[in-house]
């Protein structure tokens, strides 16, 4: 079983915290075993602008055993899985310290977002582009960033529906929406005008 | 202390801590009944300290925080700076009783939560302070706090040291012990673990009733066991005993050795806990500089040219891999010294015969050499009458096995169950053996997890397969 009581008194801090660090971590159900945690993207990094959502699960060992934690949002970046998301990083791993907190991991997640270790590659794809091409993985990262974990991104199955409820095209509905970066009225006003 | 209970521990104590948690949730609208500030948090539990225990790097966690945190199969780390160490420390009875004294109702609460905890689990942590729970001690304690209000600073002087003696002090025959006796029992070096700070307890309950707000701490309740001045820079050794770092010296080409208790500290030169230097610092600044004053005038520049030369006296990580190659000294996974606190136990191992706690009694071949009346680091009821045997630790297949299934598991929970069966498995093994007359009773009466020996001609017969198996180990 967890230590249920050290993760509560972790959310109370991490809560308290919010403003200066931007991590969020909130339970996904009542048994505080499964978490989602939000980072903000990292300034002067490619992720900038973003919020990540992470997938958090609390083995029973907690906190002697590492949190699971995964990427839900997709994120371009040599450590992180552009497929599953998942995280190599070794205070996860073996490195992991029962002093090191939900809040603490979720920092050193964002510090790798702003330092990839290409060398120690989570995803190959990623860690060759990087390294031999790197302008072109700045762009590719950006635009993750901008499709993915932008505010404007969430929810745009939800906007599409809705617009397509209205009579529009599907298709003309994403390409829309994408051209006025997410708004969903200002993409109501393009599309009735067209 | 074996690792196959460990887990089990936990669970059940976390089960315990989410019952609390849901109460806590529930009188939430109060505020909490006392505070206390971020350098006494448990930095695992994230609670106040309970039982604190001072780590060579100076670093501090609960009893059962450290504990649960250590790796019983090679050497662990501090959980704040990674400071390898070998050795489960003492619990460090001047940090609990300077606990107990500032936050009272706080640490009481701790002390409820941790005992239903232990309830549950079965295995407990050292007492110090029975005569907290026993009504007609307390009542003595009482009165002899208030008898000894006058005398309170003069008796406390001594209280510290005098508290490491459990049993010769009985305060209840004697309520007015002179300063003479009391003297006499600090330097009569009894190294029982049991201590009923009486006095302490006394001048706690008088402040408890009486003034609420005089919760402070006391030169009297900081005081180094070698100089009796107020700690400057104090440095915890293995056995929990608190020194200046300028009053702690290890002789020359010697084991350094506690003075009060007599023994061994393992770990080389402490380094000074930081908590407890900036506690002294903020609460007694002019006695703490006073102090800096007369020990610069000293010029003890010895200390920081030995603290150096002494530092790297830890058991070295080849030690752990050699016996897995089969060309060290024993290693015994799992199974931690009840004296010095040496986990996994290096070398031979001694067991109690005679103890009947589940958690078991096992002591390394240094401390089963030393005549010291010992008591259990898990309150065993250990008698110096109990006789030892010699268990040979596992055999290298078998430990394999457990290295193999800890690590493919991601879970420690499964990585126990795998070593339940691991055990079970040994245990057949054990049955299986001709020349194993004697162990093969022992699945009948001992839990299978608490079986992790099998006879050393497991070894010896595996021998010519070692290498092999060291291979498949690596390829899977």
């Amino acid at each position: 079983m967890i230590d249920f009581a050290r993760v509560q008194k972790e959310l109370q801090e991490c809560s308290k915290e919010i403003d200066t660090s931007g991590i969020r971590v909130s339970p996904k159900s009542d048994n505080l075993a499964r978490l989602t945690g939000i980072i903000p993207g990292p300034l002067g990094t490619p992720y900038e602008g973003g919020s990540f959502e992470i997938d958090i699960t609390l083995p029973d060992g907690y906190p002697f055993e590492p949190p699971k934690m995964k990427f839900v949002t997709k994120v371009w970046h040599p450590n992180i899985s552009s497929q599953s998301g998942a995280i190599c990083l070794d205070i996860l791993k073996d490195q992991w310290s029962p002093a090191l907190t939900l809040k603490t991991a979720l920092l050193s997640v964002q510090a790798l977002l702003s330092a990839p270790e290409p060398d120690d590659p989570q995803d190959a794809v990623v860690a060759q582009q990087y390294l031999r091409e790197y302008q072109t993985f700045v762009g590719t990262a950006r635009y993750w960033t901008e499709s993915f974990a932008k505010a404007s991104s969430l929810g745009v199955e939800e906007k599409v529906q809705r617009l397509v409820e209205m009579g529009f095209a599907d298709s003309l509905v994403r390409s829309t929406l994408e051209a006025v970066g997410g708004d969903e009225n200002l993409a109501l006003e393009k599309l009735l005008s067209s | 202390m074996e690792k196959g209970k460990k887990i089990h521990v936990n669970n059940e104590e976390t089960l315990f801590k989410t019952q609390e948690e849901e109460e806590k949730r529930e009188g939430n609208d109060g505020p909490p009944p006392e505070e206390f500030p971020d350098e006494f948090q448990c930095c695992v539990c994230l609670d106040l300290l309970y039982k604190p225990v001072v780590l060579a790097c100076g670093h501090m966690s609960c009893f059962w925080c450290v504990y649960s945190a250590m790796n019983h199969f090679h050497e662990s780390n501090c959980p704040i700076c990674r400071c390898p160490f070998n050795h489960f420390p003492s619990v460090c009875q001047l940090l609990h009783f300077l606990l107990l004294k500032l936050y009272p109702i706080a640490y009481k609460k701790r002390e409820r939560q941790v005992q239903e905890e232990e309830k549950t689990a079965g295995h407990f942590s050292p007492q110090f302070d029975k005569s907290l729970f026993e009504p007609q001690l307390r009542d003595t304690s009482d009165n002899l706090g208030n008898n000894r209000t006058l005398s309170h600073l003069q008796t406390d002087l001594h209280s510290e040291s005098c508290s490491k003696d459990g049993e010769s002090s009985s305060f209840k025959d004697s309520p007015k012990p002179t300063m003479h006796d009391e003297i006499n029992l600090a330097t009569s070096l009894s190294s029982s673990e049991h201590a009923a700070n009486v006095p302490n307890q006394g001048s706690n309950s008088r402040n408890d009733s009486e003034h609420r707000d005089q919760k402070k701490a006391s030169v009297t309740d900081l005081l180094c066991v070698a100089c009796n001045k107020l700690l400057f820079r104090p440095v915890v050794l293995n056995c929990g005993h608190v020194y200046c770092e300028s009053c702690f010296v290890i002789p020359k080409d010697e084991i350094a050795k506690c003075q009060v208790c007599q023994s061994l500290h393992p770990n080389g030169f402490p380094s000074v806990c930081l908590i407890v230097d900036h506690f002294l610092e903020e609460q007694f600044p002019e006695e703490y500089s006073e102090r800096r004053a007369t020990l610069l005038k000293e010029n003890n520049c010895s200390t920081q040219a030995q603290r150096f030369a002494n530092r790297a006296t830890a058991i070295s990580t080849d030690v752990y891999s050699s016996w897995f190659f089969g060309n060290g000294p024993k290693v015994h996974v799992g199974v931690g010294c009840d004296y010095c606190g040496m986990s996994p136990i290096i070398g031979e191992r001694y067991k109690c015969k005679d103890c009947v706690e589940k958690i078991g009694f096992d002591l390394c071949e240094s401390c089963y050499k030393a005549p010291v009346q010992i008591v259990g680091r898990f309150n065993q009821q250990h008698k110096p009458e109990h006789e030892f045997e010699i268990v040979p630790p596992l055999s290298i297949s078998d430990f394999i096995f457990r290295m193999n299934s800890e690590q493919s598991d991601e879970e420690g929970s499964d990585a126990a169950e795998h070593m339940d069966d691991a055990s079970q498995v040994t245990t057949l093994e054990v049955g299986v053996q001709p020349d194993q007359g004697d162990e093969s009773q022992e699945p009948e009466d001992i839990s299978p997890s608490l079986i992790l020996s099998v006879d050393v001609s497991l070894d010896q017969e595996d021998d010519s397969d070692d290498p092999s198996d060291n291979n498949s180990s690596h390829l899977t």
